[in-house]
């Protein structure tokens, strides 16, 4: 099984390659057509039309957008982005300071997806034919029509205003330091030995991880009550209730295991989709991830640093894939003989 | 492993001290310590380099400007005891404190100030500062403590730019030392706050700097939390996770003023709410300019949108400030503004087309003031076409000529001074306003080297009006500023809007 995993895991990678080539020379080019000159945006206001042709020079502007790529690439295969035009910092490192953060939040929101959707699918199935269904049923799909960032304003108003229970701004409370070790701050409290800031930081972290898990549940849900109905008609289920098994036995130990697997697939494909929502999330919980920072990139017009985060959106999404794909392996025999 | 009921019991007592703090900091103010929720962060901690408005406060808490203005904006000492102009403007004599250190405890002196203001900005380090110390040929020091600035021209307001943004003393010695990029990961000042923490677009965390030479701050920590959402803003004030915010919507504002436990204002300050107009296209008519101006309803605009706290104004100055004309009204007339179209063979069967174009959220109801002055000109014969662009953009769309015949903009100026408002609205050699007309620029430009200050401000004014008058620029509204804070956290209300951490206290 190691071998196979192995194996899948150096394919996925090596077709990475082109497909971040592919992405990173789309993402370069469109960002090259707005109407927007990223020499220009970087000097003061009042810079003369010669400072701007000369930084516009110094930027390989105007070179062929082709060479332009390929420098941007030289630069980004030796971890140069580029100068953020906003915070005339390099722009890799501002999204290494700010990536551990947003998986963090994403990881979270996924554990709190997963327990909610496979959860409610199991409930969904279990109340099937029952009166209690159609009920349900509309309940799900009420679920799935509330976007992300409506969700973050409900519970902010709910827990934050109304309650009081849960803070939303910022990672920690304010009068408690961060310790700055991976970047992944549970981790890191943990590591400087501070529970207080441990706690703090995950009662922050609730708002917002719930926010993105609640959207993202319940087509976990439905994907896994449809799985569950489609397995349910398989000979196997009708042989383990004439072994004499109880209908929970049947549901937990034989169509619970076979029906996860496209609900895994889905899981990862929404994770991905996920990781791209904790963008307004970001923003609403003042939470200082890479969303929060892609906000700023966007509203003005840096074009290195949307480049670097677009980028890194992208690899993230592709790692989740293997990585999904080679729990896929792990759990379904048949692509292991295969 | 079996753990010892004792650190079992220290952990459980720490997740509760870290459980309960947010809570604990919403019902009881610690007195040496307050949270404001601030709408940006600083760009960079180098404060020399971006024109940044928002982040004033911040750096004005780290770091100290050789000037600085009292309440009323008057301009008083500071890092500069004592300052001489000459009376043909080409240099000014400044004499420094002697007893201002850096938060590592250095010396502030006139080689930081040479520093800051003349070998950073002629290194070609790109700053903004270069904008307002482009005057600046020299600095020759005479002592640590006395310095002679020299001009290439006449620099009358260089006082002035001494309080603007970007003035800030930096320490030469601590950056030669360090680096400066070590600088910017650990920046110093002489400010009455030190920087403790920095997260990025998270938290500013500023302790009080015990040797400051001024006022002593009476908030020992401040916590300045990003908060960009302006709803979020709201909840988090309502909530008691921030003591403080600023820039909330004016109808919360209302909101919270009936609400016992906070106080909240909102504040008219020196910026400017304008529409930036083009001498050429549609525009290139004066009737057309002068009827589009003539057909805003500035009170209604300010009554819908800044619940009347906002104050119309006709010329491109804010009351208080030398450069208002109190007696000069552009009056709001849609019959003579049809009249005007009239003349120039407009009108609601014929109208007269051209674009607007408007940022949305770069500054309170933006977008919906212009959406309403598109309703305003419809029934008299103006078809404007509304385009959001993004603020960021604004500058280049108007060096390339992009910008359409009317653009809603607003004007910060924190010194009140007469040329930063119109002095480089207008200046067509400027890359802020799209009128570019010799005759305008010419007037402009003479005012630029006028010393006498009396005349300078005579000038300026008799200038807004000619400007007004010729549609070559359409002020709207003083714009405002809204604080919503607890009730029993003070501060010192200044006539260009900051809130200053060091004037923070509780009562």
């Amino acid at each position: 099984m190691i071998v196979t995993v192995a194996t899948l895991i150096a394919r996925r990678l090596l077709a990475a390659i082109p497909i971040l080539l592919i992405v990173s020379a789309l993402l370069f080019c469109v960002l090259r057509a707005l109407p927007v000159d990223p020499a220009a945006m970087s000097l003061p206001p009042n810079a003369t039309i010669a400072e701007i042709e000369a930084k516009r020079s110094e930027m390989g502007l105007d070179r062929p957008l082709p060479e332009q790529y390929a420098i941007w690439l030289r630069g980004a295969l030796h971890g140069d982005f580029g100068q953020s035009i906003q915070f005339r910092r390099d722009a890799g490192s501002l999204v290494a300071s700010t990536l551990p953060v947003t998986i963090q939040l994403a990881l979270a929101a996924m554990v709190i997806a997963a327990v909610l959707g496979f959860g409610g699918g199991l409930l969904l199935f279990s109340l099937r034919d029952t009166l209690f269904e159609p009920v349900v049923d509309v309940i799900s799909i009420v679920l799935l029509s509330i976007p992300e960032f409506l969700w973050a304003l409900i519970l902010l108003f709910v827990f934050g205003v109304v309650l009081r229970v849960l803070p939303f701004t910022g990672e920690v409370a304010p009068g408690l330091p961060l310790p700055r070790v991976t970047g992944f701050l549970l981790i890191d409290s943990l590591l400087v030995g501070r529970i207080d800031i441990f706690a703090s930081a995950c009662l922050h972290l609730i708002l917002p991880a719930v926010a993105l898990g609640l959207a993202f549940s319940p087509t976990i849900m439905r994907v896994l009550r449809s799985s569950l109905f489609d397995v349910y008609h398989e000979d196997y289920i009708a042989q383990a209730r004439l072994r004499g098994l109880t209908e929970r036995q049947i549901l937990i130990g034989h169509a619970f295991k076979n029906a996860v697997l496209p609900t895994l697939t889905l899981a990862g494909v929404q994770f991905g989709i996920l990781f791209s929502g904790t963008l307004l999330v970001e923003v609403i919980c003042s939470y200082p991830g890479m969303g929060n920072l892609m906000v700023d990139a966007v509203r003005n017009a840096d074009l290195p640093l949307i480049q670097a985060i677009g980028l890194t959106y992208c690899i993230v999404v592709l790692l989740i894939n293997t990585t999904v794909d080679s729990l896929y392996v792990v759990l379904n025999p048949k692509l292991r003989i295969r | 492993m079996a753990l010892p009921r004792r650190t079992l019991l220290q952990l459980i007592a720490g997740a509760a001290a870290g459980v309960s703090t947010p809570v604990a900091h919403t019902l009881a103010a610690n007195n040496d310590a307050a949270t404001i929720g601030w709408p940006n962060d600083v760009a960079s901690w180098d404060p020399n380099q971006r024109f940044t408005p928002d982040a004033q406060p911040i750096f004005k808490a780290v770091f100290d400007q050789p000037l600085d203005q009292d309440p009323q904006l008057k301009l008083v000492p500071h890092l500069i005891r004592s300052w001489g102009l000459a009376p043909d403007a080409l240099s000014m004599a400044v004499e420094l404190r002697d007893d201002v250190t850096f938060h590592n405890g250095d010396k502030m002196t006139t080689a930081d100030f040479r520093y800051t203001f003349f070998e950073r900005v002629k290194s070609g380090a790109k700053l903004d500062i270069a904008n307002s110390m482009r005057k600046v040929q020299d600095i020759v020091v005479e002592s640590p403590t006395k310095a002679i600035m020299k001009f290439d021209s006449p620099a009358p307001t260089m006082p002035q730019w001494m309080t603007f943004l970007g003035s800030y003393v930096v320490p030469k010695n601590y950056i030669e030392r360090n680096g400066f990029d070590n600088f910017l990961q650990k920046p110093i000042g002489t400010g009455p706050y030190k920087l403790a923490e920095y997260e990025l677009n998270s938290r500013i965390v500023l302790e009080r700097y015990d040797n400051y030479w001024g006022p002593k701050p009476k908030i020992g920590r401040v916590t300045i939390q990003i908060i960009k959402d302006p709803s979020a803003r709201v909840a988090a004030i309502q909530s008691g996770q921030v003591d403080c915010t600023i820039n909330v919507p004016v109808r919360e504002v209302q909101r919270f003023a009936q609400d016992n436990a906070f106080a909240a204002e909102i504040t008219p300050i020196t910026r400017v709410i304008l529409l930036n107009v083009r001498a050429d296209l549609a525009f290139a008519d004066k009737n057309v300019r002068l009827a589009a101006h003539h057909a805003i309803d500035k009170m209604a605009l300010s009554k819908a949108f800044y619940g009347g706290a906002a104050v119309p104004l006709s010329v491109l100055a804010t009351p208080g400030t030398p450069g208002y004309i109190p007696d000069f009204t552009f009056k709001y007339d849609p019959a003579l503004a049809k009249q005007l179209l009239a003349q120039s063979g407009f009108g609601p069967d014929k109208p007269v087309k051209i674009g607007l174009a408007a940022t949305n959220g770069q500054f309170p109801s933006d977008y919906d003031i212009a959406r309403a002055i598109v309703g305003m000109w419809k029934p008299l014969g103006i078809d404007a076409e509304l385009q959001v662009i993004e603020y960021a953009k604004y500058f280049e769309l108007n060096r390339g000529g992009k910008l359409p015949e009317a653009t809603l903009y607003s004007w910060d100026n924190a010194t009140g001074d007469p040329e930063i408002f119109s002095g480089y609205q207008l200046n067509p050699k400027m890359p802020f306003s799209p009128w570019k007309d010799e005759d305008i620029g010419n007037r402009v430009l003479a005012l630029f080297t006028v010393a006498d200050y009396n005349k300078r401000i005579a000038g300026y004014q008799d200038l807004e009006r000619y400007a007004v008058e010729n549609g070559a620029t359409m002020p709207l509204l003083q714009s405002v500023v809204t604080v919503v804070r607890k009730r029993n956290l003070g501060y010192q209300k200044y006539g260009n809007g900051w809130l200053l951490p060091q004037t923070l206290q509780w009562t």
